[in-house]
C-alpha cells in the first residue's frame, strides 16, 4: 500500500513537471506539492535511500554547494544538487523525484541539498542527513524577526533530526557554535586562522554573546562580521580549534584567490576560483566536509579551482568590448564583503545597485543602511559612476549620498532598458549588485537585448 | 557651533538600518559645517548624558531585552529620564521607543518595568505588525509626510502625559486601532519608523537638529540644503502608499 502511494506520488509530481515544462514554464513547487500530498513521507522514503550532505545557514550555501558538487564530480561520486529556488519541501521532494525511477529507487547514490533553516527543521527527519555543514549565521533581512535565536533553534532542530549526520560547523562563528553544544554528533570544525583584512575591525556589530553565560564575547582576532578568534571572558567557552584551517591568503586577484589550508596534518597552498574573503570560507567548510567524504586534498584542490560559481555569484559576461561582473547582494553582511572586495580593486570601474522590495528580496530594504557603504565614498577616481536602479533605486541614490559618494557620480535610472544601454556604454568595467528579482530581471533584459540566451555558464 | 550625539547601545538596539539615522544627523552637520562627535554608549558603559545634545535609541531584538531592561532598572533609566527631563532631543525607534516608557507587557501576560521616561505603555500581541507604513507630521505648521518600515509586535498606548508624533495614513502606527503614531514629549520623538527614518525624511532630520542647537545656543538659522535626492525617495513612497 505504501509503496503504491510512493509510486503514484512519483508519477504525478513528474507529470505534473513535465505539464509544466510542455507549458514553458519551470518550477518545482507545485509537483512537489501534489506528489507530497498524494505520499507526505515521500521524501522520507527517497532520502533514505541517498547519502545526503545538507547545506545550510545565512550566506554562501549557494557557492558551497556548487564547489562541492565540483568536488564530488571530480571525485566520481555520482550526486545530484538541488537549485536555488528548489530549497523549500515541495522543491527538494521534486528534485530528489528526479532523480527517482517510476518504482521509487534513487538513480544517484549522493545528494547535495542546500536549504535554508526552516526548511532543514521541517526536512530534516525525512533527509536522515550524513553530512551538514553550517556555513555561519548572520542576520538576514529575509528573517523578519531579525531573530538570530530563532535561526539557531531551527538549525540545531535539523541536527536533531539528523543523529547520524557529522556536522560541519564554522568555528569562527560564535553563535553556530554555541548552537552545537550539548550535541551527541561528532562534530568539525573550520575556520580562518590569519586577518582577512588590514583595515582593522569593520563597523558592523553583530551580536555574539556566550552561549552558556550571554556575556559579550571578546576576541583576538576578527576576520569579518562577528567572525574571528573569541572567547567568553566569564567562563571556558572559547573558539574550538579547526580541523581544516585557513592559515595564510597568498594572493588575491579580482576573479580567483590564493590561500594556504591546513587540513588532515598536511598544509598546503589552494586556488579559489572566486574572489572574496567570504569565499575562503565557503572553500573551507568545502574541504571540511570533503574530507568526511575521505575525497582527498588533491580531489579537492582541483575542484575548488576550477569550479563555477552559482546563479548570480560573480558571473561574468561581455557586452561589446565592456566586462560585466554580476554578484546577487541579499543582506547587509554579504553585501559589506562585496564592497570591501570592490573597494580593493585599483582599476577603476562602473558600479550598477539594483534594489527591489518584493518578497524575494525582503520587503524591508533598511538593511542596505547596516552596510559598510563609506568604503565606496573613499575610492576616489576609481569610482566612475554608480547607478541606482530598482524599485527602491531613489533609496540607494540617498544612501550612496550618505556613505559619501559624490554626488556628481550618483545616476537614478528607474528604466531597466536604459540602464543596460549606460553600462553596455561604459569605459571600464562593470559590476552589478542586484538584489534577487532585480537579478532575475537583468538577466532577462541582457538576454533579450543582447541576444545572449545561455550567457552564463 | 557644535553638536554632540550619544548612539545608546549600538551594541543591542542595532536592527534595521537604524544607524543610518545616526549617520544622517551627523552627515547633515557636516554638510553645514556644524562639528559633530557620535559617541557609542553600549551595555556597560557608562557616559555623562549631559555632554550630549543629541541622544539616539535604535531597535533591537527581543532576546537581548533582559539585560538591557536590567541595566536601566539598576541606573541606565534614571539618567536617560533626568536627560529628558533635561531636554535632550531624543530620537527613539521602536524598541527603543518602547524601552522609554513605562511598561512592556508581553503577549503571554508578563509584566516589565522601562525607563519610565514617557507616558505609554506597550502590549505585546502573537500578530506583528509589518510593512511600508506612512503618517503625517503637523507640528512644523505645514503638515509633512513621514515614510517608514514598521516591525513591531506590541501595540503601543499613549497615556496624558504625552501627545501623538503623527496621524497614521498608511500602515498601523501604534498600535493599529487610535490612528495614533508614536509620541511627543519635551524633545523626544517615539516612533515606530525604521527604513531608516531620518535619510528620507529630511525635514525631520533638520527638525531634531534645529531644536538641538536651539537649546544649546538659544537660536539656529540652519542652511538648506540640496534634499533633491531626499526628497525623491520620500515622495515615491509616499505616491505608492497613497496608491495602495
Ligand atoms: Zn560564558
Amino acid at each position: 500500500m505504501r509503496r503504491l502511494r510512493v509510486i503514484l506520488a512519483i508519477l504525478v509530481c513528474k507529470a505534473a513537471r513535465w505539464g509544466l515544462r510542455v507549458l514553458g514554464r519551470g518550477g518545482t513547487s507545485v509537483p512537489g506539492k501534489l506528489a507530497l500530498r498524494v505520499c507526505p513521507d515521500l521524501l522520507g522514503a527517497l532520502g533514505r535511500q541517498v547519502y545526503t550532505i545538507v547545506i545550510t545557514g545565512t550566506n554562501g550555501k549557494t557557492t558551497s554547494a556548487r564547489m562541492l558538487e565540483q568536488c564530488l564530480e571530480n571525485g566520481a561520486i555520482p550526486a545530484f544538487a538541488n537549485r536555488s529556488g528548489a530549497n523549500l519541501l515541495p522543491g527538494i521532494t521534486a528534485e530528489f523525484v528526479a532523480h527517482a525511477t517510476i518504482s521509487g529507487k534513487m538513480r544517484l547514490g549522493h545528494a547535495i541539498i542546500e536549504c535554508d533553516e526552516a526548511a532543514f527543521r521541517l526536512a530534516g527527519p525525512y533527509l536522515d542527513a550524513k553530512v551538514v555543514l553550517v556555513t555561519n549565521v548572520f542576520r538576514d533581512q529575509l528573517d523578519r524577526f531579525g531573530e538570530i535565536t530563532h535561526t539557531l533553534n531551527s538549525i540545531r532542530a535539523g541536527i536533531e533530526y539528523s543523529p547520524n549526520a557529522t556536522v560541519c560547523i564554522n568555528a569562527d562563528c560564535a553563535l553556530c557554535v554555541g548552537m552545537v553544544q550539548g550535541l551527541p554528533n561528532p562534530i568539525r570544525y573550520f575556520g580562518v586562522e590569519t586577518a582577512l583584512f588590514d583595515d582593522g575591525e569593520d563597523g558592523m556589530a553583530e551580536m555574539a554573546r556566550c552561549p552558556a553565560c550571554s556575556t559579550a564575547v571578546v576576541y583576538d582576532y576578527k576576520t569579518y562580521g562577528h567572525l574571528g578568534g573569541y572567547g567568553c571572558p566569564d567562563c571556558a567557552f572559547t573558539r574550538p580549534k579547526a580541523d581544516v584551517a585557513v592559515t595564510a591568503v597568498l594572493e588575491e586577484l579580482p576573479d580567483t584567490v590564493r590561500v594556504e589550508v591546513q587540513a588532515g596534518g598536511e598544509r598546503r597552498h589552494m586556488t579559489i576560483n572566486l574572489p572574496g574573503a567570504y569565499n575562503i570560507y565557503n572553500a573551507a567548510g568545502v574541504i571540511a566536509v570533503a574530507e568526511v567524504l575521505n575525497l582527498g586534498m588533491s580531489v579537492t584542490a582541483a575542484a575548488l579551482a576550477e569550479f563555477r560559481g552559482g546563479f548570480g555569484r560573480m558571473e561574468r559576461l561581455n557586452i561589446g568590448d565592456v566586462t560585466v561582473r554580476m554578484i546577487l547582494v541579499k543582506n547587509p553582511i554579504g553585501c559589506s564583503q562585496v564592497l570591501r572586495y570592490l573597494g580593493a580593486m585599483q582599476a577603476p570601474m562602473t558600479l550598477v545597485i539594483c534594489l527591489n522590495d518584493r518578497s524575494g528580496d525582503g520587503a524591508d530594504v533598511s538593511w542596505i543602511w547596516d552596510v559598510d557603504a563609506e568604503i565606496l565614498g573613499q575610492m576616489g577616481e576609481r569610482l566612475h559612476t554608480v547607478y541606482c536602479s530598482g524599485i527602491r533605486a531613489d533609496e540607494v541614490a540617498v544612501w550612496m549620498k550618505y556613505a559619501g559618494v559624490d554626488e556628481g557620480k550618483i545616476q537614478v535610472e528607474h528604466d531597466t532598458d536604459k540602464l543596460l544601454e549606460s553600462v553596455a556604454s561604459s569605459s571600464v568595467p562593470v559590476y552589478v549588485m542586484p538584489t534577487y528579482t532585480a537579478m532575475l530581471e537583468v538577466r532577462e533584459k541582457l538576454a533579450k537585448q543582447y541576444g545572449l540566451s545561455q550567457f552564463w555558464e | 557651533m557644535e553638536l554632540n550625539i550619544c548612539h545608546l547601545y549600538p551594541d543591542l538596539l542595532n536592527l534595521y538600518g537604524d544607524r543610518g539615522n545616526v549617520v544622517t544627523l551627523a552627515r547633515r552637520c557636516e554638510m553645514r559645517g556644524i562639528e559633530v562627535t557620535v559617541t557609542g554608549a553600549p551595555l556597560g558603559e557608562r557616559v555623562n548624558l549631559a555632554d550630549f545634545d543629541l541622544l539616539f535609541l535604535g531597535g533591537g531584538q527581543d532576546a537581548e531585552q533582559g539585560v538591557l531592561l536590567d541595566e536601566l532598572h539598576n541606573w541606565r533609566g534614571a539618567e536617560v529620564k533626568a536627560a529628558i527631563e533635561d531636554g535632550a532631543v531624543t530620537l527613539a525607534i521602536c524598541g527603543g521607543y518602547q524601552l522609554l516608557g513605562r511598561s512592556y507587557k508581553t503577549w503571554d501576560g508578563k509584566e516589565m518595568d522601562c525607563a519610565g521616561a514617557l507616558d505609554v505603555i506597550s502590549v505585546g500581541q502573537k500578530e506583528r505588525m509589518i510593512g511600508d507604513y506612512m503618517f503625517q507630521w503637523d507640528e512644523p505648521g505645514a503638515p509633512i509626510h513621514i515614510v517608514g518600515f514598521e516591525n513591531h509586535s506590541a501595540k503601543t498606548y499613549l497615556g496624558n502625559g504625552v501627545t501623538p508624533f503623527g496621524r497614521v495614513l498608511a500602515g498601523h502606527g501604534n498600535n493599529g486601532e487610535d490612528g495614533t503614531e508614536g509620541a511627543r514629549y519635551h524633545n523626544v520623538f517615539g516612533t515606530y519608523s525604521h527604513g531608516p527614518l531620518l535619510p528620507k525624511n529630511p525635514k525631520l532630520a533638520d527638525w531634531l537638529l534645529r531644536l538641538a542647537l536651539e537649546r544649546k545656543y538659544g537660536s539656529a538659522e540652519l542652511e538648506s540644503l540640496d534634499d533633491t535626492l531626499e526628497e525623491a525617495a520620500n515622495a515615491f513612497m509616499v505616491a505608492r502608499l497613497a496608491n495602495e
